[in-house]
């Protein structure tokens, strides 16, 4: 395939020619029948739809809880799901990390040595070589909406596969995709294997089919600062809405500071609106997700826990649509069912807990709406402009040349030069913006806000402070203090 | 101390794993603890592992692995190692080995199993893995660690 094609809508011929390719990558893609998945997805009731949930939650202003989960075998995956619907709202498919870079022969060992073993060993469930038919079990079995939740950068026969057994919303993008969870796939590819899913998505809408498309807000999930993940997010909304998606749910990932979380939460929605409108596009369902914090979890349960529900508060603070939730045995991996479960409940509580209550009149939350609006506009109209007219090159250039970065990515089309630091709040401030262009004002008040840490801490920024952060959630505290 | 003085070590996450975090960090921290770090970064691959191990002439290779498939990358690396004249390199491996909350005991005996030297919690001090490598490594191939 080509890569330098960044096209802004893909036209119909070019994306049938495209996909008579992508379903020829592994045997089960002749399983797919695109007339036959739309009559299918059709069939699926509105109680079962994860744009039904959204809409609803959205005009009732609840929290929708949703899990994380999958393991290799089909009945095992249904087993799981099983036990956590009652309780959750929302449901997941997670997928395993070989189908996440398209090794879907890895993928089929991990399988059959998962089924010799009867435990799973993969970190997730391979849709793709469980094809239509295997998805289809688990989502007949399933009585929430279905979600795919992954971590691939080319994922369209995933897409392919999973929308045509009938899963109602696929999480992902170009750049959310790619930088945080790949070493050398080149953005120019990311972009295009997400305009075509998300083109995908698009044609399911034009045929009447809602799906709902979330771009993976926290990135990193390790201190990205709300102007970066909000960014990123608001250009994955737009490439998005270029193809005809009209669902979209925007993500954040919680920092810990509520001041700043909250305030993160609003400037998204509110820009994410101001700008989507500014590029023509009007007619789109926005709603958004909040992540528990993604960092470092402490290893005891009842710590986890006051973590999870920090998380939780933050989400029915902040008017979330769903919260993303973490499990007490986050620290040390895969959680089991009840582990799971337990995250979920907790979640619950604290969110119907502060559902009347609302964190919207504090100046001090003002002023950091507006200074995270500031950074994010300034980020994203820059990235706009670099694209001369296409909005995907923008995006492959923007990260080329370092104005977009993102703290603590694996991929080599990343410069990770830019440097997070908690200010004495616990609030995450940038002591290096590398190439990042903000105004030297705005550099300005970030370095005031960490300069006055270093001197409670009687150091000087650096380096020492960031690794410190790192690590501090799960020694339990915020601000990762020296020893 | 003079670079080429300096024990070598290659680092990386293995298998198709993309965890970076700790990577970048386990870096700078045996930097500072004096090794000539070789980070190959994440998603490697035994074999990746053992030519870079081959080219920079090192004494150890330490394994990292987070997102629970470790079970599956990890084994057979020792074997590989053996047949390309890795005889006596050191193998650490840290990090969520296995699927789910697992006993470390249990854990550790199942990587030892695999010919790995040492096995390590993701909460374990870097600063003390950075010294057992040091002791480690002078045991095997003596004070002025010549290979």
């Amino acid at each position: 395939m080509t890569t330098e094609v960044l096209e802004t809508a893909i036209g119909e011929e070019e994306f049938f020619a495209e996909r008579k390719e992508v379903l020829q990558t592994w045997p089960t893609g002749a399983e797919v029948d695109l007339d036959e998945a739309i009559a299918y997805q059709k069939s699926i009731a509105p109680s079962r739809r994860f744009s039904e949930a959204l809409r609803k939650a959205s005009a009732d202003r609840r929290v929708l809880v949703q899990p994380r989960a999958g393991v290799a075998l089909v009945d095992e995956h249904i087993a799981l799901l099983q036990k956590l619907q009652d309780d959750a709202d929302l449901l997941p498919t997670t997928i395993d990390a070989y189908t996440r870079v398209n090794q879907y022969e890895e993928a089929q060992k991990g399988l059959e040595r998962s089924r010799e073993a009867g435990r799973s060993l993969l970190n997730g469930f391979p849709a793709v070589n469980h094809g239509v038919s295997g998805c289809r079990r688990v989502v007949e079995s399933i009585k929430k909406p279905l979600q795919v939740r992954h971590g691939t950068p080319d994922a369209r026969l995933l897409a392919e596969v999973t929308l045509a057994a009938g899963f109602t919303s696929f999480e992902g993008g170009g750049i959310s995709y790619n930088i945080p969870y790949a070493k050398k796939v080149p953005l120019e590819l990311s972009v295009h294997t997400w305009q075509y899913v998300d083109r995908l998505v698009g044609y399911y809408e034009a045929k009447g089919v809602r799906i709902n498309r979330e771009p993976f807000g926290p990135l990193t999930g390790s201190l990205v600062p709300p102007c970066i993940s909000n960014a990123v997010a608001i250009i994955e909304g737009l490439l998005a809405l270029e193809q005809g998606v009209h669902c979209l749910t925007l993500g954040y990932g919680q920092l810990g500071n509520l001041i700043q979380d909250v305030a993160a939460m609003q400037a998204l929605r509110e820009l994410a609106q101001e700008i989507f409108q500014e590029n023509g596009f009007n007619d789109y369902a926005l709603t958004t997700v909040l992540h528990q914090w993604m960092g470092g979890f402490p290893e005891e349960e009842s710590k986890a826990f006051a973590v999870i529900t920090w998380g939780g508060a933050l989400a029915a603070l902040s008017k979330a649509t769903k919260v993303i939730v973490k499990t007490p045995h986050e620290a040390s991996g895969i959680p089991t069912a009840e582990a799971n479960l337990m995250g979920i409940r907790a979640t619950k509580q604290i969110v119907s807990m502060l559902s009347d209550q609302e964190f919207t009149d504090d100046a001090r939350l003002q002023e950091e709406v507006a200074l995270i609006k500031e950074e994010t506009r300034t980020i994203v109209d820059c990235v706009i402009e670099l694209g001369e007219g296409n909005l995907a090159q923008g995006v492959v250039r923007a990260f080329q040349s370092g104005i977009l970065d993102v703290p603590f990515a694996p991929s080599i089309y990343n410069s990770g030069k830019i440097m997070p630091v908690r200010d004495n709040e616990g609030a995450v401030r940038i002591l290096d913006w590398a190439k990042v262009p903000v105004s030297d004002r705005v550099k300005a008040y970030h370095l005031k806000l960490i300069e006055k840490r270093a001197a409670a801490e009687n150091r000087k920024p650096s380096y020492h402070m960031l690794i410190d952060d790192i690590y501090a959630v799960s020694k339990g505290r915020l601000v990762g203090r020296p020893r | 101390m003079a670079d080429e003085k300096k024990e070598t070590i290659v680092l990386g996450v293995v298998g198709a794993d993309c965890h970076a975090v700790g990577n970048k960090i386990l870096e700078r921290v045996f930097d500072e603890q004096g090794f000539k770090v070789v980070n190959l970064g994440v998603m490697v691959s035994q074999d990746e592992f053992i030519d870079a191990a081959i080219e920079t002439n090192a004494q150890a290779i330490l394994v990292s692995s987070l997102y629970g498939q470790g079970e599956l990358d990890c084994e057979g690396l020792r074997e590989r190692c053996i047949e390309r004249g890795l005889e006596d390199i050191i193998l650490y491996v840290g990090g969520n080995l296995v699927i789910g909350k697992a006993d470390h005991a249990e854990t550790e005996r199942k990587f030892k199993a695999m010919g790995y030297d040492r096995v390590f919690h993701p909460d374990c001090d870097l600063i003390e893995a950075a010294q057992s490598l040091h002791n480690d490594i002078r045991e095997r191939f003596g004070a002025g660690n010549e290979k």
